[in-house]
């Protein structure tokens, strides 16, 4: 199955990697589709940063999976 | 300095020791840098700075200043536009600096108010007098503190403090990680270092009535500083005249705008009148930039046979107040941290976070040295730990020509296996050491310019533009800048070799937006690579224009090829056939009525993949004495091992990279930048240790001569990537002389006291 990012639909055969790109293109739309998703993109960052494993991007990766049914 | 030559075609003035053409001038003292600059009526500007770290500007009262005799006047950021700057200009919520802040500063030292004076002392003097109120703000200075909730803001909007992130990635790292035998996962944190040029930042501004401001600077890019003046401004870039005709270094710290050519323009702009701004040496400390401090994670898998599966590095990096080539540094020592190997899988995360201290920047390595004091000593670790042999397991997973470093960089050349055997045999003939002696090496790979345009440039990377005279010699006006590198040499080099005529027939114009084509400058090794192909280019464009000229006086049958050599128009199967090449200027000139020749080239990478055109590769060796007692480092010896393509200048190749190494050597073990409270201990030269020349081992260099396609007459980057390998090879010299593992850079000697102290108590406890 492939993952469409939701904030501008380029698509990647793990949701994980959709996780990925959302935090490393990090430009407006990218954070804004985050913040409706009810979780602060900045909190999900500082915890990328500063502990150890991927949670964070586990994180969006579980959201970004919801959301494909309604793209 | 021992070559083997592998050119493709023979080479008449390429690879011999020429001497900076600009050499004479300099030593004599006839060489006029921004600080010589004396204009009629000139007058002289001195800077007022922050004391707080953080702070509200509440109020500022020039009027007692300017009540003192011999002040002209007080510029603050009422006198400006108000502009945000920045040189991502791409990227607006990236151009986050306003020289001479309205409503706050954030670092200690950020331009608060200029004055002009008659003389520098009375222009001190008035600073004293400025009255400024201040609304002092709770100050954060380290990256992981100021990314906490309840840290100040340091940018209105930027939540966190987080003000870039970069991510790479590919292969499949979760994986690679599971089919590696052995992992390790170590943290380092690699400091900042100052660019210390030996001309310190300046200015000379003069503005005239008819709109039209020129500005002597010591920069690394005179374009750039002509278009973002124009920014800051809001004028014409054509009405804006930056000349960098020399420049005492640069390293790095000098292609964004600085507080010198922002003043010194704002106060010429008021008053009509030329105005000097030079910085003391304390100012080129704590109010410039730095190189970016860095704390590093980093994960590796291998298998026991010493393969290579996956890589993971994590980057927090300390920003300082304000972007400038941050944003760049943080994904090029994300890339720089994968070579020279080929990983199957790597990942890569950088944030880099506003602090309440020095803005950090480029400086000389771009982000790679951090990478690869981390890298490079983990790798050694490794070894050690599975029993391998360090240089053979580097070598078993290293670049070659050819190898795609995916998604991001083809590899057209390298000779890094040859690094390594050369290496190897220069470590073997040491044979066994006394005790406290180690011997350490780093491998590493750098950029031959970048391909990136956050500039927003409509124009070509690089140009030139070629014109013959009526007596043979040849005007060469390019946009690149000299800064002590001797790229002016270079380009007059490649230019004679194209031409086919003597060095000292060309006549090197550079470094005046006036009269020079535009060219983004001196940085990221990129002016041998692309302005040399410009010039190149335009020397074969009035090359072919001259030649026709000689076909047509020789009558030869068309079939036959013509060339230029050592001022000698000739058939190349028969040499002795033909003309001298004044001749054949005198004939082209009659020949178009009067027009002089003039070849015009350019260039601007295509399909070159993210990062740069070429790559360049080094093994830096280090031998190091150490004394238990006291920490205390000695470089006693040392050999470097180069590929940068084909050499075009032997003399500037060892010049360059014997100054890298000395560079280099100060992050590995001297160069220590210390803050309290966002206050530098240590701005200036007694407190801030530099390696000097008495300190330098011998440095023998092993050219290793390769062709890179994509460079003029195959040549690529030297000079800046040796700055890369050497602050890991001191370590791992330590490593090898002590057992102890080294993670912070600079080497300080209580850290080696410590650590020999905590591996004494460890073995005592393993008994």
């Amino acid at each position: 199955m492939a993952f469409k990012c939701p904030a501008c639909k380029k698509q990647w055969d793990v949701s994980l990697q959709v996780a990925r790109h959302i935090f490393g293109t990090g430009d407006k739309k990218h954070r804004e589709w985050i913040e409706s998703q009810g979780v602060s993109y900045a909190d999900l960052l500082v915890q990328q940063a500063t502990n150890p494993g991927n949670a964070s991007y586990q994180t969006v990766a579980d959201l970004v999976e919801k959301a494909q049914d309604k793209l | 300095m021992t070559t083997t030559s592998l050119a493709k075609e023979k080479l008449h003035v390429i690879n011999t020791h020429v001497h900076n053409i600009d050499g004479i001038a300099k030593v004599t003292g006839r060489a006029t840098y921004s600080f010589d600059v004396k204009l009629p009526g000139m007058l002289y500007g001195k800077i007022l700075r922050s004391p707080h770290p953080h702070a509200k500007i509440i109020n500022i009262d020039a009027s007692k200043a300017l009540a003192l005799h011999g002040v002209k006047a007080v510029v603050t950021g009422k006198d400006t536009l108000g502009v945000k700057q920045g040189i991502w200009r791409r990227y607006s919520e990236l151009c986050d600096e306003q020289i001479l802040p309205v409503e706050k500063v954030r670092y200690i030292g950020e331009p608060v108010a200029a004055v002009a004076a008659i003389t520098e002392e009375i222009a001190e003097a008035a600073l004293d007098l400025i009255e400024v109120e201040y609304e002092v703000l709770e100050g954060v200075y380290e990256p992981y503190e100021a990314m906490k909730k309840e840290a100040p803001e340091i940018h209105e909007g930027v939540e966190r403090n987080i003000n870039v992130t970069r991510h790479i990635e590919w292969g499949d790292v979760e994986t690679g990680f599971e089919q590696a035998d052995y992992i390790r996962e170590d943290h380092f944190f690699c400091g900042g270092q100052a660019h210390m040029c030996m001309e310190t930042r300046s200015a000379v501004a003069s503005y005239t009535p008819e709109g039209k401001l020129t500005i002597y600077h010591s920069n690394q890019s005179a374009y750039y500083m002509q278009a973002l003046m124009a920014g800051v401004l809001g004028m014409k870039e054509g009405n804006v005249r930056v000349i960098a005709q020399y420049v005492g270094g640069g390293f790095g710290g000098k292609f964004e705008l600085d507080g010198a050519i922002f003043t010194s323009c704002i106060l010429s702009m008021k008053l009509h009148r030329p105005v000097k701004v030079i910085y003391t040496r304390e100012e080129d400390f704590i109010a410039t930039k730095r190189r970016t401090p860095m704390h590093y994670w980093v994960r590796t898998g291998i298998k026991k046979d010493g393969t290579f599966c996956a890589r993971e590095a994590r980057v927090v990096s300390n920003g300082g107040a304000y972007t400038g080539m941050g944003a760049t540094a943080l994904y090029l020592t994300g890339f720089f941290h994968s070579f020279p190997y080929r990983w199957e899988n790597y990942r890569y995360d950088g944030y880099r976070v506003y602090t309440n201290t020095l803005p950090s920047t480029s400086m000389r390595g771009f982000g790679a040295p951090q990478a690869m004091f981390c890298s490079e000593q983990q790798l050694e670790w490794i070894a050690a730990d599975l029993g391998l042999d360090p240089i053979e397991m580097r070598r078993k997973n290293g670049h070659y020509a050819g190898y795609e470093v995916p998604g991001q960089a083809f590899i057209a050349s390298c000779g890094l296996d040859e690094a390594f055997t050369v290496m190897k045999e220069w470590i073997a003939k040491k044979g066994k050491l006394p005790a406290n002696r180690g011997i350490g090496f780093s491998a590493a790979g750098f950029m031959s310019g970048g391909i990136f345009n956050w500039f927003d440039t409509p124009y070509s990377f690089s140009s030139a533009v070629v014109t013959i005279n009526q007596d043979a010699t040849v005007e060469l006006h390019i946009g690149a800048t000299e800064i002590g590198q001797g790229s002016n040499t270079t380009m007059a080099i490649i230019a004679a070799e194209t031409l086919g005529v003597k060095v000292e027939d060309i006549k090197v114009h550079s470094g005046d937006t006036d009269h020079c084509p535009a060219d983004l400058g001196a940085w990221g090794s990129r002016q041998t690579l692309m302005t040399g192909n410009a010039t190149k280019r335009a020397c074969e464009d009035a090359k072919a224009q001259l030649l026709e000229f000689a076909y047509a006086k020789m009558g030869l049958n068309i079939v036959y090829d013509l060339d230029i050599k050592d001022r000698w128009v000739h058939i190349v199967a028969r040499p002795e056939r033909g003309m001298p090449f004044d001749e054949l200027v005198t004939i082209a000139l009659r020949g178009k009525d009067g027009q002089r020749i003039i070849g015009r080239g350019f260039y601007t990478p295509h399909r070159k993949g993210m990062i740069s055109p070429a790559y360049s590769y080094m093994l830096q060796g280090v031998e190091v004495d150490i004394d238990p007692e006291t920490g205390k480092i000695e470089l006693l010896d040392s050999l470097t091992a180069h590929d940068c393509g084909q050499p075009i200048n032997h003399l500037g190749l060892i010049g360059q990279l014997e100054g890298a190494f000395s560079m280099a050597a100060g992050y590995g073990y001297l160069e220590y930048m210390p803050y309290e409270d966002g206050k530098l201990m240590n701005p200036n030269l007694v407190d801030y240790k530099m390696i000097r020349a008495t300190e330098m081992p011998e440095t023998p260099i092993h050219d290793i001569d390769t062709y890179e396609p994509e460079g003029p007459y195959g040549a690529k980057e030297a000079g800046e990537g040796l700055t890369n390998p050497t602050a890991a090879a001191i370590g791992n010299a330590i490593f090898h002389a002590l057992g102890v593992q080294m993670k912070e850079c600079p080497i300080r000697p209580h850290m080696i006291v410590d650590a020999l102290k905590e591996k004494a108590e460890k073995e005592k406890a393993g008994k």
